[in-house]
């Protein structure tokens, strides 16, 4: 849980498949990024509480936060990991505070989604809508509307796996990225 | 500073006497009157798709029944449909082994992402044009009932007209016992043809059986699924969302489907009393631009104030108005004490400017190209009266004193100015352009009473 001492590890070791996380953000705390993900400068990522650990995938796009916040009456040794999964979009302007995310979710723009809110697969969190209720949101779900009103979709969200490949080889042409800082250890047998 | 743009904050008087803001107000030129939407009869001039911009004329648009043959509307949120395309790969049903990959078309929802996929419509072949309709079941019934009340009304409208040929007389007395009026009258070439037409079409409009409909009372008993089995509210269409398909009204999203797009109108208003057009736009939809267009915002001084005032219950403090010049012909205004009698909303006294104020007129170089504004000195301004001067724009000071203790102080005043038409109209006796003098009354809102005491609800304690 250091802050100010950023240390983020690539899941592989092989550079090729690697994520590309630009300079320009703002990593603090302990973070691993998958395999692909791309992550935008000035995008947020802050491991206060506790582990971030990002799937592969995932496009974490400019002044989104993801932040794992210390929640100020907790005890201090219980420690919260946040795990996000994999192909999940999150857009401009996000602010996820939520432990548990799965796969292929898209948090669009200006969403916020708080703490105690867990999200499994394909949902798709409309801009502006903020869901910080306790619950575990079904699969497929669509919340839209300045009410946020809810439906059932019956297909998963597309992934964006070409914007993605798009970004992997243009954002190094524009911006510095950040070199790993460790390597995951080698697992005890 | 934020008073300044707010545009319900002066209001000016219509000549049926509704005060309404200057944005909302027309001027008939030829009548030299305001008029209000109430003053003023709205025309429909087209049709067109708020999302195609598609122009329909009004006989097409009552036959497809106001809807757009292109848009959809998303049956879950109202939103458009845009058409979005994937590849599909098809197996070849002659070579199991060869297979062909063809685009598909499918119906989304930005909004909500509902698709068509999620209803098991099956995705369509052509990018416009591949949604079949979706038939009214009651469709024939309809049709039956309303081709039945159009007979009866051709058989109502016979009948009107054969007892108004019938009240004439024949002036032969032939009783009618055994039925043989008609067969005589035929045969001696009495009878009218046209009465004899009217006669056999009576015969021939025969009205078509309709059956009624009656209501029963034998109900189908509620089926013990509604206390047994749970709610699941996502697979339940809301009222709105099933108002909007009223020929299916579906229970479940499931049967949810895309309507078309309705269309909306373009209108032109004409003065109710001289007829002449006050507003016409341009025929194309995607076009802002008038044809006509006789605002009160083009020939009447706008005014407006910037900083609101500090107003004190009985206290006269000093209010900046401005008056801004919308014409290209210099301007001479007069601010006249109201002459309505009893007029509620005034709660205030109001101390005007007894001199004639002159506006510059407007520059178009100033105010559309933002070019430097010519220097006022030309004006000599009484500075006691006239605060400031820029381009076509002056502010006029005047001394407002509240006669309540709280709420909104409204003043009211008569704005008289000079009205030049620079159009002549051809009836006119004088071949140059007239100049009229023009009043309205104006109510401005000047904001709340402040309370410059603690509480505001302890009327004894008041600054005097």
């Amino acid at each position: 849980m250091g802050q100010g001492h950023s240390r983020w590890r690539k899941r592989w070791q092989n550079r090729r498949q690697g994520a590309v996380v630009c300079a320009e953000s703002d990593l603090q705390g302990d973070i691993t990024i998958g395999a692909k993900t791309v992550v935008h400068p000035k995008a947020t990522i802050i491991a206060e509480a506790g582990p971030i650990i990002i799937g592969d995938y995932n496009l974490i796009e400019e002044q989104s936060h993801i932040i794992n916040k210390k929640v100020t009456d907790a005890d201090g040794s219980t420690m919260c990991v946040m795990i996000i999964g994999n192909h999940n979009v999150f857009e401009v302007g996000s602010y996820v505070e939520a432990l548990k995310i799965g796969d292929g979710n898209v948090l669009e723009a200006k969403c916020k989604l708080g703490r105690l809110t867990e999200l499994t697969n394909g949902c798709i969190i409309g801009p502006m809508c903020e869901v910080n209720i306790q619950e575990t949101l079904p699969e497929n779900t669509v919340i839209y509307g300045s009410n946020c009103n809810r439906r059932v979709q019956s297909d998963r969200p597309p992934t964006q796996a070409l914007q993605l490949e798009f970004l992997a080889k243009i954002l190094p042409n524009y911006h510095h990225l950040r070199r790993p800082t460790k390597t995951l250890p080698k697992l005890n047998p | 500073m934020a008073a300044y743009m707010e545009w319900e904050r002066c209001l000016l008087d219509c000549s049926c006497g509704v005060s309404e803001p200057i944005s909302r107000l027309y001027f008939c030129r030829y009548c030299l009157k305001l008029r209000c939407r109430e003053c003023v009869s709205h025309e429909v001039d087209s049709h067109y798709c708020p999302n195609c911009l598609e122009n329909t004329t009004s006989a097409e648009a009552k036959m497809r029944k106001n809807r757009c043959p292109n848009c959809f509307d998303c049956p879950s949120c109202k939103h458009t449909l845009s058409t979005r395309a994937t590849t599909t790969v098809i197996t070849d049903p002659t070579d199991k082994t060869k297979t062909t990959t063809k685009k598909v078309y499918y119906l989304a929802c930005g909004f909500c992402r509902w698709t068509t996929r999620d209803v098991a419509m099956p995705d369509m072949t052509v990018a416009t044009g591949g949604l079949k309709e979706l038939e009214n079941p009651h469709a024939n019934w309809i049709g039956g009932v309303l081709e039945y009340y159009m007979e009866l009304g051709q058989l109502e409208k016979v009948q009107r007209d054969k007892k108004k040929y019938a009240k004439r007389k024949t002036h032969l007395n032939l009783s009618d016992k055994y039925g043989l009026t008609s067969v005589v009258a035929k045969k001696r070439g009495m009878l009218s043809p046209a009465s004899l037409q009217l006669k056999e079409q009576a015969d021939k409009v025969k009205v078509r059986d309709i059956s009624n409909r009656d209501a029963s009372d034998a109900v189908e008993p509620l089926s013990q699924d509604y206390y047994t089995t749970d709610c699941i509210l996502s697979d339940i269409t809301t009222i709105s969302q099933r108002l909007a398909l009223v020929e299916l009204q579906p229970e479940q999203t499931k049967n949810l489907f895309p309507s078309r797009k309705l269309l909306i109108i373009r209108r032109s208003h004409r003065c109710k009393e001289c007829e002449h057009n006050l507003t016409k736009s341009d025929f194309n939809p995607s076009s802002i631009k008038f044809k006509i267009q006789m605002v009160a915002i083009q020939h009447i001084p706008e005014i407006r104030f910037i900083k609101p005032p500090m107003l004190v219950f009985n206290e006269e403090s000093e209010v900046v108005l401005t008056l801004t010049n919308p014409t290209v012909i210099q301007s001479h205004v007069n601010l006249l004490p109201s002459n309505k009698e009893n007029d509620k909303l005034v709660t205030a006294e109001l101390v005007l400017p007894s001199s004639e104020l002159i506006l510059a007129p407007k520059d178009e170089t100033v105010t559309d190209y933002g070019e430097e504004p010519s220097d006022g000195s030309a004006y000599q301004d009484d500075p006691s009266i006239v605060t400031f001067r820029k381009a076509n724009k002056i502010g006029v000071s005047v001394k407002v004193k509240p006669t309540i203790e709280s709420g909104n102080v409204w003043i009211a005043f008569i704005l008289s100015h000079q009205y030049t038409n620079m159009t002549p109209m051809l009836k006119s006796e004088s071949s140059g352009v007239s100049t009229f003098q023009l009043e309205h009354l104006v109510h401005v809102n000047l904001g709340q009473v402040s309370d410059s005491t603690a509480g505001s609800h302890s009327p004894g304690s008041r600054p005097n």
